[in-house]
């Protein structure tokens, strides 16, 4: 990775000429491949490819297509791609067919190097086409979907961008829906999703740092951020943790995330995933860092605090008081789904006097015949509601409503016939895993889905001050959380007043002047101009 | 976008510029390397040195206001001045005060770069300077102590009967000592946020007692009956002592403040705050319940069992005692941190080493009461007036007098001894 980073600089700086040497001065790439594949390409076309495909083993779907000169049988031009990675239309639109036409009349009487130069500037009729000069970068070009074409004379191969092959269109989001809002949502493949996020910032200050991870998955991850906008130490700090990274593959993002994030044991993600464009445009416009990868639909976005993942996107597309409520919501779902099992436990079992007497009857004669105590009644229902949950997620689509009858008939209400369980009981776990699906952040609510048994048992040992043992323990925990520097509980702590119009309250964009401090550049913070507050004509501004 | 538009063509190159590179960054377009060709580099990087923690002026408010608030609801101070009790607080208050402004922030000014034990040291030297701060150690896990045999004993009395109290003596000891083994800036966030939801619990039962017509103002009269010496009697120098004097703990704590120039301020507002709060609830406690009030174990908890609104809400005295001992549990934190730190100084150990044996040491002590009455017998009848002055005044006041001295010396031009 580091040796992408120095060939990027020196490409940067001072020239694609330095850049090369810089691949010889690095001993450390020549590592994976062996000694040969690092010295320059030989200008006999059929001995380039007999490296290429000694390196490759062979492989069926390599493809090798050479073409001879008119009336003779040496090879001057060979292509070399593999099968389904390259779009087979293209191979032969762009470049087969116009050097097939080519080659009878503007080959003769040049010289190889002149030969070459042609064939680069006016032949190839690809976007992007690139030198090779060793195998070992016709080999990652070639993996990655790329076609090579050798000229016979000359120690320099072309690599013609034609990758192409299956992908899947861009759908509406599985996982983040949203009433109003873009129903488009990111895809497998990484130039689809850097597309979506560029349609939505057509800003020249979008900055795309692309690298590639995992020594045998080779795949491509990017980071997206907006110049001056991201503070350069959290770009820096991202840029930092990712070059770290030494592993074989990466299939997800979850992979990276793993790697990165600042606290590896705690329930909590420091890092938010979105499977939205819109979402991660609008992180990367309040200053976060967007890490793309290749393969998934789920985008990384870093850093990011407590209180965003009580926030949905569509927060932002209704009205801000119903946006303010259902925030609100949120926040009441997250404590239910995480506190009210055990809060319902201890009350039952050690402070009864807090009930009024009539729910306290009816609640005893509920669990008359009952033969478990509280907490084992209640374990027992969320046990089986995450079964429930978990099969649901798992069953094959089409057997779902027999899972549903079983579920909902025969564990709840036969359970409470047959006096295994008491009513109430069904009740506080079916509303308490109806809350969790509230919590719009999925990584969020499983946290609270953990620490709800964890509640759980220490409200039916220790009653209320068991639950307050467990949530002070919580909130020293997640008061020393940070991500990529900045503290997981701002702006509650430390208080930062410009946050908290984006916080319990969503309040009207034209109030929220500025961005978040926390995460953007402190000396680019002002998102709009002062007094941006509608004024329709015929009514007066002052009353 | 308006950085480059504004800066002519040379903007406008630059633009451009940022273009080409993005897009060769995304494409690869150009000369050169293109695919990425990974070797198994493995980058070994430093990481960056962590800077000295750090609390903010309204995280270091929010610390002094519930580490002042911390019990002292739970008891009736000044109990011997009967329905004057809240005149004895306020004079205890502006005793306090004068303390607070002439000694203990006069020492931090001096040396706000400093601790206690650096300050103890510089003017007692290293033998007595380090016998000093084992005193101090003494004291400061003396009153952690305090705190937490008193929050383990209200557990027991209000809502787990049948526990031991050994469990839950532990079981506090442990979140405590997570608390201070994540340091004093994670702590004070902590306090940042439990701040507010104490307050407003007081204050909605402040409105309720109000509303439920339970506090009636002729339990106040008639004031100053017997001429204000009593009230100044039982204020000095118990209230002193307790709760106001104890903002001698903050010499450890004051060094880590942001923004050194509102650090006195933010102490004296946020004194005044907690010291006005603590006068209002002894005004409401002896409002509402009157002469029992002497009598009670924890007036405010019963109080609160006296509160009923509408016919659900019937004994909410379970949440309120829970959020009631949360201040204690901070201050009992507190204590525990500034004995840590002081103890990791004096043996030159770090902060997690001091942790442990600290935490042992006061589980132990926190056992060594016989009883709750016992407990507060000797808290209020010993320790406020014979030994706790000590501490709060007589040594942060030699302390002060030592600086002063020296910094003569100094200004004479003479090296001080």
């Amino acid at each position: 990775m580091k040796l992408w980073n120095v060939l990027f600089r020196r490409k940067r700086d001072q020239g694609s000429s330095q850049q090369r040497k810089a691949v010889k001065q690095d001993g450390r790439s020549g590592k994976a491949v062996s000694r040969d594949l690092e010295e320059g390409l030989s200008k006999d076309v059929d001995e380039n490819l007999r490296t290429i495909v000694a390196e490759l083993g062979g492989s069926d779907d390599l493809t090798i297509r050479k073409i001879d000169a008119a009336g003779t049988d040496s090879v001057v031009v060979a292509f070399i791609y593999i099968d389904n990675l390259v779009d087979s239309a293209m191979v032969n639109q762009m470049l087969l067919h116009p050097l097939m036409s080519e080659i009878g009349e503007s080959r003769s009487g040049k010289s190889s190097e002149e030969w070459y130069r042609t064939v680069r500037d006016r032949v190839l009729a690809v976007g992007r086409v690139h030198e090779m000069r060793t195998p070992e970068e016709a080999l990652a070009c070639i993996l990655e979907g790329q076609t090579i074409v050798f000229l016979q004379g000359s120690a320099a191969a072309l690599a013609a961008d034609t990758s192409g092959g299956d992908k899947r269109a861009v759908e509406e989001p599985g996982s983040q829906t949203v009433i109003r809002g873009p129903k488009e949502s990111f895809t497998e493949s990484i130039k689809t999703n850097l597309s979506l996020i560029r349609r939505r910032i057509k800003s020249p200050r979008l900055r795309v740092e692309r690298k590639t991870l995992g020594k045998l998955t080779q795949t491509q991850i990017a980071l997206v951020y907006l110049q001056g906008i991201a503070k350069a130490s959290i770009v820096e700090e991202v840029r930092r943790r990712i070059d770290r990274i030494d592993t074989d593959s990466i299939l997800e993002s979850a992979y990276i995330e793993e790697f990165i994030q600042d606290a590896p044991i705690t329930p909590f993600p420091t890092i938010e995933n979105t499977e939205r464009p819109d979402a991660a445009a609008a992180g990367i416009l309040e200053g976060q860092i967007a890490i793309i990868v290749d393969g998934t639909p789920f985008a990384l976005l870093a850093p990011v605090s407590f209180v965003r993942f009580f926030q949905s996107s569509e927060d932002f597309y209704q009205r801000y008081d119903i946006a303010t409520f259902l925030r609100l919501i949120r926040y009441v779902a997250f404590f239910v789904s995480m506190l009210l099992p055990a809060m319902f436990i201890a009350i039952t079992t050690f402070h009864q006097e807090m009930l009024p007497t009539p729910l306290l009857i009816s609640l005893a004669a509920q669990r008359e015949g009952v033969p478990f105590p509280a907490i084992v009644e209640a374990l027992l229902m969320e046990i089986t509601f995450e079964v429930l949950r978990e099969a649901g997620v798992r069953m094959p689509k089409v057997i779902g409503p027999a899972i549903s009858i079983v579920g909902a008939l025969v564990l709840g209400q036969s359970a409470v016939q047959a006096g295994l369980i008491s009513a109430a009981i069904v009740i506080v776990v079916s509303f308490t895993a109806i809350a969790s699906f509230v919590i719009p952040a999925i990584n969020m609510s499983i946290a609270a889905r953990l620490i709800r048994f964890v509640m759980m048992i220490l409200g039916g040992t220790l009653g209320l001050f068991g639950i307050m043992s467990g949530l002070m323990v919580l909130l020293i925990h997640l008061a020393s959380l940070r991500s990529f520097g900045v503290p997981y509980l701002t702006p509650l702590a430390p208080f930062v007043w410009t946050n908290w119009k984006d916080t319990f309250v969503r309040m009207p964009h034209w109030v929220m002047k500025k961005r978040p401090p926390t995460i953007a550049d402190g000396s680019n913070l002002v998102r709009q101009g002062d007094d941006q507050m509608p004024k329709p004509p015929g009514r007066k501004s002052k009353f | 976008m308006e950085a480059a538009a504004v800066e002519g063509p040379g903007g406008l190159f630059r633009m451009f510029g940022g273009l080409r590179r993005a897009g060769g960054k995304l494409n690869g377009r150009g000369r050169g390397m293109v695919c990425h060709v990974t070797g198994n580099s493995k980058v070994k990087l430093p990481l960056p040195r962590l800077p000295m923690e750090r609390i903010s002026q309204s995280q270091l408010a929010a610390m002094i206001v519930l580490f002042q608030i911390g019990s002292s609801p739970l008891f009736l101070l000044a109990s011997d001045a009967g329905a004057d009790a809240w005149i004895s607080v306020l004079i205890g208050m502006i005793g306090g005060l004068l303390l607070l402004l002439l000694v203990t922030l006069q020492l931090y000014r001096r040396m706000p770069e400093e601790d206690l034990f650096d300050m103890i040291e510089r003017s007692f030297g290293k033998v007595a300077g380090s016998l000093l701060t084992a005193v101090y150690i003494v004291y400061f896990g003396y009153k952690a102590v305090r705190n937490v045999r008193e929050f383990g004993d209200l557990m027991i009395l209000y809502l787990l009967p049948s526990t031991p109290l050994w469990f839950i003596l532990l079981i506090l000891m442990v979140i405590a000592a997570y608390a201070v083994f994540q340091g004093i800036e994670v702590f004070s966030r902590v306090a940042q946020i439990l701040l507010p939801m104490i307050v407003f619990v007081y204050i909605a039962l402040f409105v309720a007692l109000w509303g439920t017509e339970l506090f009636d103002a002729h339990r106040l009269m008639p004031v100053l009956d017997s001429g204000l010496k009593k009230p100044i009697e039982s204020a000095l120098p118990e209230l002193i002592s307790f709760p106001f004097g104890e903002m001698v703990l903050f010499l450890l704590f004051w060094k880590y403040a942001d923004r050194r120039g509102g650090t006195t301020r933010t102490t004296v507002l946020s004194y005044l705050f907690s010291g006005t709060f603590i006068v209002v609830t002894t005004i409401f406690i002896l409002g509402s319940l009157g002469p029992l009030a002497e009598f009670s174990v924890v007036p405010l908890i019963q109080i609160v069992s006296l509160v009923q609104t509408a016919d659900f809400i019937q004994r909410l005295d379970p949440v309120v005692a829970l959020l009631l001992f949360g201040g204690v549990f901070m201050k009992m934190t507190f204590y525990y941190l500034g004995t840590t730190l002081l103890f990791s100084r004096l043996f030159r150990i770090g902060r997690y080493a001091a942790l442990f044996p600290v935490g042992a040491l006061l589980f132990a002590g926190s056992m060594a009461f016989r009883s709750y009455m016992q407990h507060i017998w000797f808290g209020f009848e010993k320790n406020l007036k014979y030994h706790f002055p000590i501490f709060q005044i007589v040594i942060p006041v030699l302390l002060l007098l030592a600086a002063m001295i020296r910094s003569r010396f100094e200004k004479n031009g003479r090296t001080p001894s």
